[in-house]
């Protein structure tokens, strides 16, 4: 069975996805969700095998909720709207399919069977989210759970972004988030400019740098606007001295 | 849609052509004296009593005098301007001034020629004053009234260009808007969402899935009947407008709803055809499409005095908007090539309402 995720917010357009979508007999309709926010959320807690994604939706897009998922655990991703925009040409090559609406139920079966075709391809899922990330802001905003929440956080106000086992702590000011992505996935999305990494498990705000004080063997402590501080391994020290002109 | 990053060759029209209209007036004035001087020589050369550069003065004098007098009436042609119109009243104008100009003109070249044989210690002969006033006035009235000529024909050529530049600026704001308010209309995005919608439909409630393609379609025929130049009544434009509602509000049920405040008496009063839904297609999107909180928006259709004041409010933006869309300056556009000063748009927004307001000035359609 296929675990199936709907995100459409025109109620309509939802029902007719479900109600086709229940005629197969290999889909399993996990979630219906009316907006981008409860699908990212949605995705979080019952991990789809597919999302069927609407583009445009209030508060978060198709596409932008697709650019904040993790590139290795993200379900596969079926785009589907109603034109033909500039983005979606972009994913002819990279997503495993997209819809354009009005379509009928061969043309989503089609769609279906190119999904399960693939269920198992890496390679797929990461072309998805990578290219949805170069479609959108996804540098400059991070999706993150706040309690029962989730919300976009600008990532000039990050500071730094720690891992730990399958989790990336990221501290912005006083705030702490959880996330359940790998460090290489979060520094995929949010780019070389602001974020460099001091460490194998960690990397900072460029921005948010205050002073080195040098450690033993070559290591430094790195002090952070808000007086954090972390340890730089000297793999990673010559590179960030690079960067900052020293 | 693309805009030329070039300025067009008249961008600045008054400018140009006045500098332009200067230049062209100085080399025929240069020429005018020369050919003046050329014969002033010619003469001197059959008359050997005077001395070779009598002729010479003679003419500069008069140059001199003749271009203090060219500046002044350039000068006053440009305070005149609006009566080219009217050549009579505008030569009526600058005639007037002809006596005193005479006068002064033959006090000024006698003057200084009386200062010159002074200063080389010669005699000035010339004809006794009487005569030579009525003489000298006669040839300023001529050579001053063929140069006023050439001024009048100048400055008519300069404006006509002005005008038709003019012309030319307003057609092109006018066909700018008449695309971009084709583009705005009814985008395929819309049709799209709505034809999947009656496809969502058709499956559980055919007669609904029938009146909504039957809506479709007249709104789909609306808008192709649009045409810029043409008005209609407030009435026809809600009707379209009305279709346009209820289609969205079948898209996005319980998220939308809408409310119609309208005066009886406005619905026969005149307005551009097809600039109600656009406005109220902003409306959805900002207020509708971009945030899932249910959303009111809110026509109203008012007379006040001789003004029409329509008004579109929704309810629901989340996010502000960061400024006026082109769908508000398409609009603008066109409330202006129609109503001139008199046609105003104006869009306000606190951060959960936003509304855009239009005034037009009343007119009524005769039954």
């Amino acid at each position: 069975m296929m675990r199936v995720l709907i995100a459409e917010d025109e109620k309509p357009a939802r029902d007719k996805l479900a109600r086709l979508l229940r005629e197969h007999d290999d889909v399993d309709l996990v979630a219906l969700c009316a907006d981008g926010l409860e699908a990212a959320r949605a995705i979080e807690s019952v991990r789809p095998d597919v999302a069927l994604l609407d583009i445009q939706m209030p508060g978060l897009s198709g596409l932008e909720l697709a650019a904040q998922l993790s590139a290795e655990s993200a379900p596969l991703i079926v785009f589907v709207t109603a034109f033909d925009e500039h983005a979606v040409r972009a994913f002819e090559l990279n997503a495993v399919d997209y819809l354009l609406k009005p379509y009928d139920k061969e043309r989503l079966f089609q769609s279906i069977g190119r999904v399960r075709g693939r269920l198992d391809d890496r390679q797929t899922r990461h072309n998805a989210v990578a290219t949805a990330r170069t479609q959108t802001n996804a540098a400059d905003r991070l999706l993150v759970p706040d309690g029962e929440l989730l919300v976009l956080l600008d990532t000039a106000s990050v500071e730094s972004l720690e891992a730990d086992d399958n989790y990336v702590h990221v501290h912005a000011g006083a705030k702490h988030y959880v996330l359940r992505r790998t460090l290489q996935d979060l520094l995929a999305q949010l780019g070389e400019q602001r974020f460099v990494r001091i460490h194998k498990s960690a990397a900072v705000n460029i921005g948010a740098i205050q002073s080195f004080a040098p450690l033993f063997k070559g290591d430094y402590e790195v002090k952070l606007a808000s007086g954090r501080e972390l340890r730089m391994s000297r793999r990673y020290k010559d590179a960030l001295f690079a960067r900052l002109g020293r | 849609m693309h805009t030329a990053p070039t300025l067009a060759p008249f961008e600045m029209p008054d400018e140009l052509t006045e500098r332009r209209k200067r230049r062209l007036l100085a080399v025929l004035w240069g020429c005018f004296w020369i050919l003046m001087a050329a014969i002033a020589v010619q003469d001197q050369l059959m008359n050997p009593s005077t001395l070779w550069w009598e002729p010479l003065l003679w003419e500069g004098t008069s140059a001199v005098a003749g271009t203090v007098w060219l500046i002044a009436q350039l000068r006053y042609a440009r305070q005149v301007r609006r009566l080219l119109d009217q050549p009579f009243r505008w030569f009526v104008r600058h005639l007037k001034w002809f006596p005193l100009v005479a006068v002064s003109f033959v006090a000024a070249i006698y003057t200084m020629r009386h200062a010159v044989y002074a200063a080389v210690g010669i005699e000035y002969e010339h004809e006794p004053w009487g005569f030579l006033l009525i003489q000298e006035t006669i040839k300023v009235w001529l050579f001053l009234g063929l140069w006023l000529g050439i001024i009048f024909a100048l400055e008519s050529f300069s404006l006509w260009q002005e005008q038709r530049h003019r012309l030319a600026t307003l057609q092109k704001s006018l066909a700018e808007a008449q695309l971009g308010q084709l583009k705005a209309q009814l985008r395929p995005h819309f049709l799209f969402n709505a034809l999947n919608t009656i496809s969502s439909l058709m499956q559980i409630d055919v007669p609904r899935a029938d009146r909504l393609l039957t809506q479709v379609a007249e709104l789909l025929r609306a808008s192709l009947r649009m045409d810029q130049e043409e008005l209609t009544t407030l009435g026809a434009e809600l009707d379209v407008a009305r279709l346009y509602a209820r289609i969205m509000e079948e898209r996005f049920a319980e998220r939308a709803a809408i409310e119609w405040r309208i005066e009886d008496e406005a619905l026969n009063a005149l307005v551009p055809t097809m600039i109600l839904q656009p406005l109220l297609e902003n409306a959805f999107k900002h207020g509708v499409e971009h945030t899932s909180v249910p959303a009111v928006i809110v026509v109203s259709c008012e007379r006040a005095r001789d003004t029409l004041v329509i008004r579109i409010a929704n309810s629901g933006e989340i996010v502000p908007r960061p400024g006026e869309g082109v769908g508000l300056r398409n609009c603008r556009a066109r409330l202006r090539a129609h109503f001139g000063e008199r046609g105003q748009l104006a869009f306000t927004s606190d951060g959960r309402t936003a509304e855009v307001r239009i005034e037009i000035p009343w007119q009524e359609q005769l039954a």
